[in-house]
């Protein structure tokens, strides 16, 4: 199948806009040729064509299709590539579409592979109807169901009539509630503007410093600068609170079977999915704040790159805010588990963290007189007021100490750790990949350790695994064997429970099936076949099991 | 436990030697360049020999390494001590390599890859060439009765 035809110009108009910015930055620099408007409208015209005319090989190139078990994609106009992508290795499947986009009716839609680091699979652009499709298709074809087929031209109707069916299927599991939506607004904090801010006025102190009046007394000085950090401060808010509420405009995660879907964004429409045995972790985040107010925020963590993970925004799947029983109860629905009760590291470790915020604190301070002194402000500024934070290092200590902890579960282990922003991590021992105990020369010091349960990669800062921080070096070690017993165990079990599935599964369609679960090795793709036998609501499944109990007698 | 071969203290030293020759060579560089006497920057590169040998004896004496019937288990560090298991379920391939410094003193090492996210590659060094491939067809083999269909 090919790209929407609507995406050549598109693309072709993409890629002379961006030609063209960069040489108007170019020319502005100055490149001693005189660039007028003629010039500038030749080389906008040149551009387009040449790139329109690459767009239409490109177009005619590109060809997609999906088989039985892979999606194959042919593509290249100077570079031929051929790429099959077998569905069982597919992590996610993610639909987005910018203002201008859903203007022309296209969409991008990418798809994830574990353990990569970039998207295995793009196609720019198909149209709203066919990105749905082939989202939809996809999803079927890794259960392993055969998708009715669609004629290559599919209507419109058709297409609308499956997207329905599809949303029937889905249960809702989290819509995000204006309040929510603009709480996630106010605790927002754009970290960046801060650093482009200090990068712009670091440029441009020679300009400004005419402004400050140096002979002022110091302290109206000091009040000057407080007043411009502080506007700082706001403006990176604001700027956060925008970007945060055109983020997660319209979230919504629904689940349908073993598949989390998500939904969000104002200007830019994302949606995607990620099947149920490719998350590998569950992490609850919350501080003082949220804490009072009843608030947490939820991520899912998974294998491999997801889109926006690059530019610091998390995981797809992550609830911003929520109250804090929603977001429970959503922990609950993703991965059921019971009412943790931590194991807390022994509490001589809260001397270490005091001195560790002093020993902070004092190096902060000697940094500012010092940097006072270069400027010669040091008798009157008032240098020593971070000093003042010394009296918050016992309780600071305290809570640091309060919130650590692990927890050994039926089938998780949960830790906790955080002071100020407390983070709950949810693992499922048989997700562990390796397990990890450290004791830096300090540790060794207090007789504690930390085992950390490393699961597979993602790119995002979370994606450490669940650590057990400054646990007494006994228990470590005792952890540490527990973990990677309990991943044999949990996976020994999960293989018996595959094998039983596949067993009866034969009885029921003997040579389908069989083709099928070997094709299925190596991928999760029985894990979703386990899932489905596990419940008991359609009257296939209970045909099913029966078969399976009179094949064993 | 497995002890690693005693020569790998060689190649650690030497590393550390090269390090301390570059940095001391810069250092002289600068000081004559600056008119300074060049004595503090060999002196520092004299410290940093002296360090890199204790470290690596150290280093040696901490490394030991075992494979179990489901994992394998390795101990090292000087400063910061890690323990790590690696359950053969998760192992992605296996490596056997020999860089420029193990093949001049007739060492190699083994490389076992997991899907994990900061334990994703554990070095075994310091193993005869024969030890090193030895081990890779046992892990392969392991690996393989292991089943790991759950590797990610």
């Amino acid at each position: 199948m090919k790209l929407a035809l609507k995406a050549v110009p598109y693309r072709a108009l993409q890629k002379t806009t961006t030609l063209l910015i960069s040489a108007v930055f170019i020319a502005s620099i100055g490149v001693g040729v005189p660039v007028g408007p003629p010039q500038f409208l030749a080389v906008a015209v040149g551009s387009f064509l040449l790139s329109l005319g690459y767009e239409v090989a490109y177009y005619r190139r590109f060809e997609y299709e999906l088989t039985d078990d892979t999606l194959d994609i042919r593509s290249g106009v100077f570079n031929r590539r051929e790429r099959e992508i077998p569905y069982g290795r597919v992590q996610n499947v993610d639909i987005s579409r910018n203002i201008f986009q859903r203007l022309v009716g296209l969409s991008k839609l990418d798809i994830e592979t574990a353990g990569g680091g970039s998207t295995e699979a793009s196609l720019k652009y198909v149209t709203a109807f066919e990105a749905n499709r082939l989202q939809l298709d996809i999803r079927r074809y890794k259960r392993g169901e055969s998708p009715e087929s669609h004629a290559e031209g599919a209507t419109v109707a058709d297409t609308d009539l499956d997207r329905d069916r599809a949303v029937d299927d889905e249960e809702l599991l989290f819509e995000i509630a204006p309040s929510e939506l603009a709480l996630a607004g106010i605790l927002s904090f754009d970290p960046r503007v801060p650093g482009a801010l200090i990068a712009l006025f670091t440029g441009s102190v020679p300009f400004i410093s005419p402004i400050i009046p140096f002979d002022a007394p110091p302290l109206i000085v000091f009040g000057l600068l407080a007043v411009l950090f502080a506007a700082g401060l706001v403006l990176a808010w604001i700027v956060g609170a925008i970007s945060a509420i055109v983020n997660y405009w319209g979230f919504r995660l629904t689940r349908s079977e073993g598949e989390l879907r998500y939904e969000r964004g104002l200007l830019q429409r994302y949606s995607g999915t990620i099947p149920f045995d490719k998350i590998q972790a569950i992490t609850i985040t919350d501080n003082p704040l949220k804490r009072r107010a009843g608030y947490a925020t939820l991520v899912v963590e998974t294998a491999g790159y997801a889109p926006g993970q690059t530019d610091g925004r998390g995981s797809e799947a992550a609830v911003p805010i929520g109250s804090r029983d929603r977001v429970d109860r959503l922990a609950d629905e993703i991965s059921s588990i019971e009412k943790p009760t931590f194991n807390r590291p022994p509490k001589r470790i809260r001397r270490r963290y005091l001195v560790r915020y002093l020993l902070a604190i004092a190096g902060m301070t000697g940094l500012l007189y010092a940097g006072l002194t270069v400027f010669d402000l040091a008798d009157a500024m008032p240098w020593y007021l971070p000093a003042v934070a010394a009296l918050g290092t016992p309780l600071a200590a305290h809570y640091k100490w309060l919130h650590r902890g692990y927890w050994l579960g039926e089938d998780h282990l949960v830790t906790r750790n955080g002071f100020w922003s407390r983070e709950t991590k949810q693992v499922a021992y048989y997700r562990i990949q390796t397990v990890i105990e450290t004791r830096t020369i300090f540790q060794r010091r207090w007789s504690v350790a930390t085992v950390i349960a490393d699961t597979a990669g993602s790119l995002s800062i979370l994606g450490t695994g669940a650590a057990a921080v400054d646990i007494d070096h006994q228990d470590a070690t005792r952890l540490r064997e527990t973990l990677t017993e309990r991943l044999r165990t949990a996976l020994a079990e999960r293989r018996r429970d595959r094998q039983r599935s596949t067993a009866f599964e034969w009885v029921d369609t003997k040579d389908e099936e069989r083709s099928d679960s070997t094709g299925a090795s190596g991928n999760g793709q029985d894990v979703d076949q386990s899932h489905t036998n596990r419940s008991d609501d359609s009257p296939s499944d209970v045909d099913r099991s029966d078969d399976d109990s009179s094949s064993r007698k | 436990m497995n002890d690693l071969h005693p020569r790998i203290r060689v190649i650690w030293i030497l590393r550390a030697v090269v390090v301390a020759v570059v940095v001391g060579a810069v250092g002289v560089g600068m000081a004559t360049f600056f008119d300074v006497s060049p004595l503090p920057p060999v002196g520092f590169a004299v410290l940093l020999v002296i360090v890199g040998v204790i470290h690596a004896i150290l280093r040696y004496r901490n490394w030991a390494y075992v494979v179990r019937a489901d994992a394998i288990y390795l101990e090292r560090g000087v400063f910061t001590e890690i323990r790590t298991e690696v359950p053969l379920v998760r192992i992605q391939h296996v490596d056997s390599r020999r860089s420029a410094f193990e093949r001049l003193v007739g060492l190699a090492s083994t490389v076992v890859y997991t899907a994990g996210s900061r334990g994703a590659d554990v070095t075994i060094p310091g193993l005869t060439p024969g030890e090193a491939d030895a081990l890779r067809k046992r892990l392969k083999g392991l690996v393989i009765e292991s089943d790991g269909e759950d590797a990610v």
